[in-house]
């Protein structure tokens, strides 16, 4: 398309210089912090960061959550993903709008909801009542089972969207066939549809795991300090201890987590690949 | 004819640079985010119409705009700031303010004694104070002391500010002295609390969160800043007010002046107008600031949505500055390891 690679480097070079300038430059600041003591470098910070139990637990907490949320919205996703791709083609359209809509609510006003959902009075507590599976009302409210569904929720619509993409580019008549040659359904999942849509899987779940350990509103207000996230314990090291160190060492084991994760995904997805 | 035209663009000449020489006369200041609106009318705009300067407001929570004062230390760029009593002791110790020359505020006298000189040093003056103390569904429960909201029957329908807040701390406090066991560190409350930690609903963060909390009977006791309240009495439920038998606990905020100020008689000026009796009634009215200033009277209706009136301002047992200054990381540790854990 280009005649030459300078004129395409040229026209790549004011974004690529806004993007260092606005991003890569104070970024690279801010982790610095985390490996400078007065007069050298040094790993200190790290050690003290993880000699506190608290921030141990809150970090495994933390993976922990990433983790569920990302597995449990795979599961959901597949076979949300499949139900759309086989509607007929004006109804996908409109049920991929559906699953994106949440997206376009702001997350304050999707978290605030959930607090009157999952509430003593809420709808949740009622129907577990109704049932009879409870007599008083459950707390669901700031644990982390509210925190692990207000993340579901939150993130889910991304995967779908992921999996829909990746499942349209799927042969149709590919499933058919393995069913025809006797594959059950679990075959046909593991040997033909994982393989075929990995890479879907992969962009979804490095989103979702991405999204869930960043995500600052949602553990904020549906876990609140007793269900206490990285991000929250970031916000808290910088608003109440001014601790900017502690901050950029967990803002740097974030950004460390997103990266392996995608690359642990993409490891995953070839080494299937190869066999 | 031209002469005329002459005189008369010199006329517009002069005026213009009277005005540009009004308007060189700036005065900075570093307030909360909180009420701009309010204080702009009731604060801002007739203190710029009676200096004829040109006010500039930077806004922002504490710890910003301390940072901010901070890296500008060198070249101040604020003239007047408003913090909390520990954070302008902490201001102090770092060298950013000043002595306040309380002899050119001649509102200074009508003061409550707690607000003159909240910190002991010369460096702030209190303009409002609040009172923390619980509020509780009396159809459910009787709060008599700060120790009742451990109680079995209880603490499982409290919301119990974190102590990053600012109602954390004197909270723990009050907590510690109905424990018998209060110390600077606040251990013994701190460990009392972590030890019923999971039946208690939250660690709140922030006070508005309380409302729809108490409107959902998620919660039916917490403590809170007596700021606010006034959201709750508006919620169709009957709650009240305690008063604790070990006394209410609150917090202050205070003006100083930043060292090397460019504009200290402005910023003077600023201060003893922002606590003229005028502007302190009007800010209680509004419901956005409790007066420190002794002169304001004000309805019963409003008084019982602030912190108002001498007795209160003397029954308030504020923590000192220095313990708060100095304990504020282990209580924060303290606390994530015995409670957040």
């Amino acid at each position: 398309m280009f005649h030459n690679r300078a004129e395409a480097l040229a026209l790549a070079l004011p974004a690529a210089i806004f993007a260092a300038v606005v991003f890569l430059v104070p970024v690279g600041i801010l982790l610095s912090e985390g490996f400078r003591s007065a007069d050298s470098w040094t790993l200190s910070a790290y050690s003290d960061f993880f000699s506190l139990p608290i921030n141990r637990t809150v970090f495994l907490r933390t993976l922990k959550l990433g983790a569920a949320v990302t597995i449990v919205a795979a599961v959901i996703g597949y076979a949300a993903a499949y139900a759309i791709i086989c509607l007929p083609a004006a109804s996908k359209g409109r049920m991929i709008g559906l699953v994106a809509l949440p997206l376009m609510i702001s997350p304050v006003a999707r978290t605030y909801a959930w607090i009157v959902i999952l509430g003593r009075t809420g709808i949740v507590n009622q129907a577990l009542t109704a049932v009879g599976l409870t007599d008083a009302p459950v707390r669901i409210l700031f644990t982390e089972t509210a925190v692990f569904i207000g993340l579901l929720q939150l993130f889910l619509p991304l995967m779908i969207i992921s999996l829909v993409s990746a499942l349209e580019n799927l042969p149709r008549d590919m499933v058919p066939a393995a069913r025809v040659l006797g594959a059950n359904w679990l075959q046909v999942f593991w040997k033909i549809i994982l393989p075929l849509t990995k890479e879907g899987l992969v962009i979804g779940g490095t989103l979702v795991f991405t999204g869930s350990m960043t995500a600052y509103i949602t553990p904020a207000i549906l876990g609140g300090s007793k269900v206490l996230m990285l991000e929250t314990l970031l916000y808290q090291r910088v608003t109440v201890a001014s601790d900017f160190v502690s901050a950029s060492v967990i803002a740097f084991i974030l950004i460390v987590m997103s990266f392996s994760t995608n690359l642990l995904l993409k490891r995953l997805a070839t080494a299937r690949n190869r066999k | 004819m031209l002469n005329k035209t002459m005189l008369a663009s010199a006329g517009a000449l002069m005026l213009t640079m009277g005005i540009a020489h009004a308007e060189d006369k700036t005065l900075t200041i570093s307030v909360y985010a909180f009420a701009q609106d309010e204080f702009k009318q009731i604060v801002y705009d007739p203190f710029e119409a009676k200096c004829g300067c040109k006010l500039v407001v930077e806004t922002g929570n504490s710890v910003e705009r301390l940072a901010k004062m901070e890296a500008n230390k060198a070249k101040p760029v604020i003239d007047m700031a408003v913090v909390s009593m520990a954070d302008a002791l902490s201001a102090a110790r770092s060298g950013l303010i000043d002595k306040i020359d309380t002899a050119k505020l001649s509102n200074f006298g009508k003061l409550y004694d707690i607000a003159k000189d909240p910190n002991g040093d010369g460096m702030s003056v209190g303009y409002t104070f609040y009172s923390t103390s619980i509020v509780y569904r009396t159809d459910k429960m009787k709060i008599e002391s700060w120790a009742d909201l451990l109680k079995d029957d209880i603490v499982s329908h409290i919301a119990f500010p974190n102590v990053t807040t600012n109602q954390g701390p004197p909270a723990l406090y009050m907590l510690g002295e109905a424990l018998g066991s209060n110390t600077p560190d606040l251990k013994g409350a701190i460990r009392a609390v972590g030890a019923k930690a999971d039946k208690i609903v939250t660690f709140y963060v922030k006070s508005s969160q309380l409302v729809q909390l108490m409107q959902q009977e998620e919660i039916w006791a917490a403590p809170i800043g007596r700021f606010s309240w006034s959201p709750f009495t508006k919620l169709d439920l009957p709650l009240a007010w305690a008063t604790p038998k070990e006394g209410q606990t609150g917090g202050m905020n205070v003006m100083v002046l930043t060292k090397g100020a460019k504009n200290r008689d402005l910023a003077l000026e600023f201060m003893n107008f922002w606590l003229s009796t005028e502007i302190q009634t009007k800010l209680a009215e509004k419901l956005v600031d409790s007066p420190v200033n002794a002169e304001v009277k004000v309805s019963d209706e409003i008084a019982n949505n602030i912190t108002y009136g001498e007795e209160m301002a003397k029954s308030l047992k504020l923590i000192p500055s220095d313990v708060a200054l100095d304990n504020r990381e282990a209580w924060l540790s303290e606390w994530n390891a015995k409670v957040a854990q």
